[in-house]
């Protein structure tokens, strides 16, 4: 239970977050543009992720999935046809081309059948997608038999889950923004406040280090959870985008995720001296993170080097725990090790940040 | 008499800027004993450590040697029962720019677990229209005097004010100096650093003279006068405490 000191310093930390208008906007506008951004103007301008089933050993089907491999259009994952239908299933994959094991060079008159499995109803670049594969084949066509008609593509539809690339990209932006608005919740504010000579003459009074960390965690919170709140609802009313899960246990592991950044917050604050020391480390932290994470991408999309590291970067665990719950309908129970992975990191955060933070450095 | 503040032979080092693994004493070995209702003031240069000290008893700042005792407290055992006795007026503190004074002495009350009246405590350093303000509308005398306010919240027994008049125009200055000497009136012991010469003699009752982390000299403003003025003692007492400053701490510029 609160003290009433942790309750009225926290009631008034709000108030100043709250009265600061110009970062609330911002906070908001970005992460909205954006999210339209992508639901309105998605192009095919960057590589569409392919899933490759190859169960075939022939020549052919090796020079095929090398071909697609080499093209910059796609970014090839390989895999067997069961795990790939369960992703496009869970929204990770939007195309699975399934190399049958009976594929072969086939003889003259003849053609050999490729499955193409996509989600019709919701894969809105099919059109676009589909004559780039074909212009593919047919470049393999030409070489082996001067033009002639080798390959036959079939359309499997597959009901998946999610309904669009952005109800698959949604849980990764709320996350993003859950780690933007906490670590510069947490850390700008710590940094400010003592270059201002803000927290020294807080420390004159006999003010417990334990009550305004405390104060300053409840009232980011709950600004946050009001920022996340506005940003869902936009996005479920306004984007259409679908939420399968429970929204309680949603919420849950975005508070989590919320103390996790808070105190990674907390860190880069105590590292930091100056306003321009912590954009640099922050950028450092958050950036790496946004691009590495399964933000915009499955991680098994990524070159394989640093999958490694992607795996265990916090936001990682939370964009997972989040998109299980929003796209698959998981309950908390089903996603333990991203929970666990957030514990872990939450440890780390909570005993670096009380550990670096100097109190006595306030004078400073 | 049993005085409000000990120091006994305080030290602070700091690591020298050149060269980390050697340090210096900002604070070198100062002894003073001040008195319940007293003005107090320390004079000294810049980087005299005037502010160290302040800050040593004041339990902000560690403190590397010696010992402290405020109200018979030692500072560095109980730290929080101390800072519950004093008001602090640092030198140029800011504070939160998205809150009313009200709101900031109320946030301040509530540090201390006390109701407060933030009107009365307005009224008492002049500054009832501005209650709805934010403090960076606030003048450079205005900031002082909210400052003071602040520090009041606890009503404390002892009060520090770091430069409070640096930087002021005179009116201002004048103003704050009423101020002081009303608190003192009504109680309170009132501890100040300083390089007004004008300032110490109007206010102090007694003085201690800093420099390079010790006190050189520490008396009432008169004596001080009569053991340092250039003039010889039998002639009419002329000079100031400017001249006794300089002559106690040399010509050289501080910086």
């Amino acid at each position: 239970m609160p003290s009433k000191l942790q309750r009225h310093l926290a009631r008034d930390f709000m108030k100043i977050f709250l009265r600061d208008r110009q970062s609330i906007f911002f906070s908001l506008f970005f992460p909205v543009v954006f999210m339209s951004i992508f639901a309105f103007v998605r192009g095919g301008q960057e590589p569409i992720p392919l899933g490759v089933a190859n169960q075939s050993d022939s020549a052919l089907a090796g020079a095929l999935v090398d071909k697609l491999g080499e093209d910059a259009a796609f970014t090839v994952v390989s895999g067997d046809e069961a795990q790939l239908r369960e992703q496009l299933i869970h929204g990770e994959q939007m195309l699975v081309l399934v190399v049958p094991a009976q594929f072969q060079a086939p003889s003259a008159g003849e053609t050999a059948a490729l499955r193409l499995l996509a989600d019709t109803s919701q894969f809105n670049q099919l059109p676009l997608v589909e004559p780039m594969l074909e212009q593919k084949l047919m470049e393999i066509e030409r070489e082996y038999r001067g033009g002639e008609a080798m390959f036959s593509l079939e359309i499997e539809n597959v009901q998946a889950l999610s309904q669009s690339y952005l109800d698959f990209l949604l849980p990764g932006l709320l996350a993003m923004m859950l780690m933007q608005l906490s670590v510069a919740g947490s850390g700008y504010n710590v940094v400010e406040f003592r270059r201002k000579g803000i927290l020294k003459r807080l420390f004159v009074t006999p003010l417990q280090p334990r009550d305004f960390v405390a104060a300053i965690v409840a009232a980011r919170l709950g600004i946050v959870m009001i920022q996340l709140t506005v940003l869902l609802a936009f996005a479920l009313f306004v984007l259409r985008v679908n939420i399968i899960g429970n929204f309680a246990e949603f919420y849950l592991v975005a508070l989590v995720a919320s103390l996790v950044f808070l105190n990674i917050g907390f860190c880069i604050g105590s590292v930091a001296r100056t306003q321009q020391a912590i954009m640099a480390i922050g950028n450092i932290v958050i950036f790496p993170q946004i691009v590495l994470s399964g933000v915009f991408y499955p991680i098994d999309a990524m070159p394989g080097f640093v999958q490694p590291l992607a795996q265990v970067l916090p936001l990682t665990f939370v964009v997972s725990g989040l998109r299980d719950i929003a796209v698959a309908g998981a309950t908390l129970l089903e996603i333990v090790p991203s929970l666990i992975g957030m514990a872990v990191w939450f440890v780390i955060g909570f005993a670096l940040a009380t550990r670096m933070f100097v109190w006595k450095d306030v004078a400073v | 008499m049993e005085p409000i503040i000990r120091a006994v032979e305080l030290v602070k080092r700091y690591p020298l800027p050149e060269d980390k693994s050697r340090s210096f004493a900002a604070v070198d070995g100062v002894c003073f004993e001040i008195f319940e209702r007293e003005i107090y003031g320390i004079l000294g240069p810049n980087g005299a450590g005037k502010t160290t000290t302040l800050e040593m008893l004041e339990g902000l700042n560690d403190i590397d040697g010696g010992s402290a005792f405020v109200a018979g407290i030692d500072v560095t055992r109980n730290p929080y029962r101390v800072k519950q006795l004093i008001g602090v007026q640092l030198q140029a503190s800011e504070y939160f720019d998205k809150l009313n004074l009200i709101e900031l002495l109320h946030l301040f009350g509530a540090l201390y677990s006390r109701d407060i009246d933030a009107m009365e405590l307005l009224a008492r350093v002049d500054l009832t229209e501005k209650a709805k303000a934010r403090p960076e509308s606030l003048s450079g005398g205005q900031k002082q005097r909210f400052s003071i306010a602040c520090a009041l919240v606890n009503v404390p027994r002892i009060l520090f004010l770091d430069e409070p008049t640096t930087g002021l125009d005179p009116q201002a200055k004048r103003r704050l100096w009423e101020l002081a000497m009303e608190l003192n009136k009504a109680g309170m012991t009132i501890v100040l650093t300083t390089h007004n010469m004008e300032e110490a003699e109007f206010l102090c009752g007694r003085i201690a003279i800093m420099d390079h982390g010790r006190i050189v000299a520490e008396d009432t403003p008169a004596n001080l006068i009569r053991q340092h003025a250039p003039e010889p003692p039998a002639a009419p007492l002329h000079g100031n405490i400017e001249d006794v400053f300089i002559a106690l701490t040399g010509h050289a510029l501080r910086d």
